[in-house]
């Protein structure tokens, strides 16, 4: 392969960054909006793993009988890894309470346009 | 080689997902670039992350919008 | 290690849990809350200087008995200096901030309690919540735990303004929540890239490395970093593009909850600015956006507030208005500039939260906003409109009121910097923000009172009396004697201009 997992994987993170961006910003229905803004988040923590990655490493996990040096020559780092999960969570949470004024906000408006319902 | 194809999978899901007219469909297509995730995060040595992205990406993140759906309008106007 | 900085944040949450608890119990809630909130203020007085690690890992150069034994792979090399723990840093400037954010939180939950007809449920929750995801903000040296609160901060102010029940609202919030989706993520990126370059969250580590040549500091990434980083410190302050929605928002909370929102968007903003600071300012282009962005806000605000009808959507883009006052002294770079836009954050917080809660009671007593419809409440509250007279002469910047000694700070420190001219534009901006108050002020209190104006709560809580009277004594306090507040920034501020005093 001429270029390798991890700049790939960048690559993909950026390009769901953009379609992400792309949806909520253009896009006029709002569940498509929140849609597009869940992808930005994952695109996020998907460059966050990418960063943590080792190409050719293993996992962060200390086994009894490795030797120590060469755990830590060899093992991806976790630290990304540990913010990504906290990441995630709070992208969930976020995305639900948008959808809870979604349907209050359709049951006002009746409707799911966003130019409808967002424009003054 | 499957980190590649998991990675088309991941950018063609979402585009599929945002073109959909009916939003349960859109909803249930956004399970597919989540489960495609967590397994490249298995891939790229993550594990734990893997499991936690597997359950809210590919379950909670499309049942809410799936729910949200339900409770308001399937088709786009 | 003082046990109180973490308290800091701990006792605001165990405050919302807490009296969710307490669900229904009205009378028992006004009484332990007022208690619960009164801490507020009083545990920055009491706790002593210095950084709380968390977990007790400290770096290995304070901890020598962790790092006998070490390879001298770590101890021989810049690892030793490493911050392992979350850091939460305390020093005086932090003193002041969360001292004024108490107050600010204990004054405005008191007036809610006794302005709210059901004083239980998620509103009290919400305030406290903020209050201490701001705490830790202004606390933490740790990027990643400062991006996990800077997003409670934000679902945070959303509840403030889903429960207030003022028309528009729920439109308002997600309109805020969908920006702030594009925004937050962007944060996490930029913080991403300075992981991804530094191989730190930690602000001190990530600074040394730069400084000492680790990482190359002309690196384009950090570069686009900072423009990441940037763009949601916009977001954060309600600076352009992003302040009508902020107005919006805090028109649309009640008066008690903008007070509050206010004070959590200065704060964030001085946080982040802080941060932006110590980190990029050897790229001089940072200084420029600061300057750059503070004009743009100062500007914009303060103007289309003169244009605005309802009061609570133009004190709210005066109070954007206001931060690019504390964003110049900011971008100034000079310690003397510094001090002075952070003493200005610091007023702003007090007068903003004062005239929302001043003008409140025209709301709490009419359930009115629109200036075109109201009039003649002179007659029925003398004291009240006093006091909110005074306030707008303390925003304009009148003697001896404490604006004024911020901005003639800034206007001082402007000139020693070679920028005269910011100066004359921020004469000209208080001059509009005075006029724009007193259109306000005339059209509520003197004009004579139109016919079809109903009063529905005579009379206004002796709480919130006693909340503005508090106002005008911290702020006549700190108009006479100013160092009491810029002793207590000196040191961050020779520190941030790089130690030039």
């Amino acid at each position: 392969m001429i270029i390798d997992t991890q700049l790939a994987s960048l690559f993909t993170a950026g390009a769901l960054i953009v379609i992400g961006i792309f949806a909520a910003v253009f896009l006029d229905n709002l569940i498509k909006k929140v849609i597009g803004l869940a992808f930005i988040g994952d695109g996020t923590n998907l460059f966050l793993i990418a960063m943590g990655y080792k190409p050719g490493g293993i996992v962060y996990i200390y086994l009894p009988g490795m030797a120590r040096d060469w755990f830590a020559q060899n093992a991806a780092y976790p630290l990304p890894f540990a913010m990504v999960l906290t990441s995630i969570v709070i992208g969930a949470s976020t995305m639900a309470v948008m959808l809870g004024i979604i349907m209050v906000l359709y049951k006002k408006h009746g409707s799911l346009k966003a130019s409808k319902i967002l424009g003054d | 080689m499957i980190e590649y194809i998991l990675m088309i999978i991941i950018v063609l899901g979402s585009i599929l997902a945002l073109m959909q007219r009916d939003l349960l469909k859109a909803a249930i297509l956004t399970g597919i670039p989540g489960a495609s995730l967590a397994f490249l995060y298995q891939y790229l040595l993550a594990p734990d992350v893997a499991l936690t992205q597997a359950i809210v990406g590919s379950a909670i993140v499309p049942v809410f919008i799936a729910l949200a759906v339900y409770k308001t309008r399937r088709v786009e106007d | 290690m003082d046990l109180l900085i973490p308290l800091m944040v701990i006792v605001p949450i165990i405050c919302a849990l807490f009296l969710n608890l307490l669900h229904k119990k009205d009378r028992t809630i006004k009484a332990i809350a007022i208690t619960l909130a009164l801490i507020l203020p009083l545990l920055p007085i009491l706790a002593s200087y210095g950084m709380h690690y968390f977990g007790g890992y400290a770096p290995l150069t304070e901890n020598p008995t962790l790092s006998t034994g070490l390879p001298s792979l770590i101890t021989g090399t810049a690892l030793k200096t490493f911050h392992p723990a979350i850091t939460y840093s305390f020093q005086g400037a932090q003193k002041l901030f969360i001292f004024i954010l108490g107050l600010v939180a204990f004054l405005a939950i008191m007036v809610s309690l006794f302005e709210t007809k059901r004083p239980s449920g998620v509103y009290g929750f919400m305030m406290f919540m903020g209050v201490a995801s701001l705490t830790a903000i202004l606390l933490t040296d740790d990027i990643f735990n400062f991006y996990v609160f800077f997003e409670i901060a934000a679902l945070a102010t959303v509840g403030v303004v889903l429960v207030s029940q003022v028309k528009g609202n729920y439109e308002t919030a997600l309109k805020y929540m969908i920006l702030g989706g594009i925004a937050s993520p962007l944060l996490l990126l930029g913080i991403a890239l300075l992981l991804g370059v530094t191989g730190n969250v930690n602000i001190t580590d990530i600074i040394s490395s730069l400084k000492s040549g680790m990482v190359n500091p002309q690196n384009p990434v950090i570069l686009m970093a900072c423009g990441l980083i940037v763009f949601s410190w916009l977001y954060g302050s309600g600076l352009p593009p992003f302040h009508t929605i902020k107005s919006a928002i805090y028109s649309k909370a009640l008066p008690h909850g903008a007070a509050l929102l206010q004070a959590f968007s200065v704060f964030t903003f001085v946080a982040l600015g802080i941060i932006i600071l110590r980190i990029f300012s050897y790229l001089p282009i940072s200084q420029m956006i600061i300057l750059g962005v503070s004009l743009l806000a100062m500007i914009l605000g303060i103007t289309m507030a003169l244009l605005q009808t309802d009061i609570k959507r133009m004190f709210g883009f005066l109070a954007v208005g206001e931060l690019g006052y504390i964003g110049l002294g900011l971008g100034l770079g000079t310690a003397y500039g510094i001090t002075a836009g952070l003493f200005q954050a610091v007023n702003e917080v007090l007068i903003t939260a004062f005239l929302f809660i001043g003008f409140g009671t025209i709301y709490y007593q009419t359930g009115e906003s629109d200036i075109r419809k109201l009039g003649g409440m002179m007659i029925k509250t003398p004291l009240v409109a006093l006091l909110v007279l005074l306030a707008g002469f303390a925003m304009a910047g009148v003697p001896p009121l404490n604006a004024f000694q911020s901005k003639l700070m800034l206007i001082q420190a402007s000139i020693q910097a070679g920028l005269p001219e910011l100066g004359v534009i921020m004469i000209l901006m208080s001059i509009v923000t005075f006029m724009t108050f007193m259109k306000a002020f005339h059209a509520v209190y003197m004009r004579p009172k139109p016919v079809e104006l109903e009063i529905k709560n005579e009379k206004i809580p002796q709480a919130t009396i006693l909340a503005l009277l508090v106002f005008l004594a911290v702020c006549i306090l700190f108009g006479l004697f100013p160092h009491l507040v810029t002793g207590f920034l000196q040191t961050l501020s020779i520190s941030l201009a790089g130690g030039m005093p």
